[in-house]
């Protein structure tokens, strides 16, 4: 599972290590203010619609762990509505904490954007690269 | 957003008219000619910008169209960080290519991203008979993709589809690439459609 170039957005990565289940999600904005026809645009709505499915895969909520990756504030010289990655991160952030979901790695803010790679097997293998070159892999 | 082919032409020829105006006038900073492709039209599916916006690392300069159209869009200058070095040094007239992306770089693919927008708003503002301005330009040296996305999401919260203009500029000599986007939202395009109604009534 992957997403490339991803700005602003955030990679919402649920894993279930008993399964080896994860469900990923690219999500664009906090909030869904009722729109339910794109579930994954929107980080309430990505949530409990994950949820959802990998509860219908036999996960339990308490042995799902979360990553965040993302919201950066691409723009340089731009004070307005363009660097809405702060709120993704901090919207996705909140939800899981309702959720009581325990985040296990988390790369969200700073300037560069990034491509993310997950493999659900096991522990679960996470790949991220950066826009300025690095590479970590988890 | 559900475009006819007629409408589709109409943006097209639209975007057509302000880009060759912009290709002017980095043909005229470069003093060299500028070659223009011709424009696409698409309304792309916000699940499938990545077929339509590579991931290379490139200078996005991106602007809000203001004025008579309050929020009208965005238009944007991509350009791959090569081109931007390749530009700074042709008007500083520096040659050292094999380096990385500096102050000088940043500030030149902003003022080279301003100069072009203007005039492409400037000429299509003057087809519809109103005034749109673009705003002070913000710019991200970075993957294309993710600095599109951040722009996409601010116009996409109750769409799921954007429409995007597209036309490349090339030159061989200086070898330099970039291309320019219109991404328009609702109220550009009825505007737009009103004009063109407009002109295709009879005299009377």
């Amino acid at each position: 599972m992957g997403t490339i170039g991803l700005g602003s957005c955030i990679a919402l990565i649920l894993h279930d290590q008993r399964k080896s289940l994860a469900g990923f999600a690219h999500i664009m904005l906090p909030e869904s203010r009722g729109n339910t026809d794109r579930p994954g645009k929107f980080a309430d709505t990505a949530l409990s619609v994950l949820l959802e499915e990998m509860e219908r895969f036999g996960s339990a909520k308490f042995s799902i762990t979360a990553i965040v990756v993302g919201g950066a504030s691409m723009f340089e010289y731009s004070a307005n509505s363009l660097n809405i990655g702060e709120r993704n991160a901090a919207a996705v952030k909140d939800l899981l904490n309702v959720q009581g979901i325990r985040i296990k790695h988390e790369e969200t803010g700073g300037k560069v954007g990034r491509s993310v790679y997950y493999w659900p097997e096991k522990k679960g293998r996470l790949i991220i690269k950066r826009a300025d070159g690095t590479c970590i892999a988890l | 957003m559900e475009l006819d082919p007629i409408q589709m032409d109409a943006l097209a020829e639209f975007g057509n008219i302000g880009a060759a105006h912009a290709a002017t006038t980095l043909s005229q900073m470069l003093m060299c000619p500028i070659e223009m492709t011709v424009p696409e039209v698409q309304a792309v599916d916000i699940a499938q910008l990545h077929n339509h916006i590579s991931n290379e690392i490139s200078a996005v300069v991106v602007f809000q169209i203001q004025g008579e159209v309050a929020d009208g869009g965005y238009v944007v200058v991509s350009m791959p960080r090569e081109t931007v070095i390749q530009l700074t040094n042709q008007m500083l007239g520096t040659t050292d290519t094999d380096r990385e992306i500096n102050e000088m770089d940043q500030s030149a693919a902003i003022e080279i991203g301003n100069i072009m927008i203007s005039a492409f708003l400037d000429a299509t503002a003057e087809l519809l008979g109103i005034v749109m301005l673009p705003s002070p330009p913000a710019l991200a040296i970075d993957m294309a993709h993710a600095a599109f996305e951040s722009v996409i999401a601010q116009m996409a919260g109750d769409v799921n589809d954007v429409l995007i203009f597209n036309t490349e500029l090339t030159s061989l000599a200086p070898p330099v690439y970039g291309g320019i986007y219109l991404l328009p939202n609702a109220e550009l395009m009825r505007q737009l459609f009103h004009m063109l109604e407009r002109l295709m009534e009879p005299l009377p």
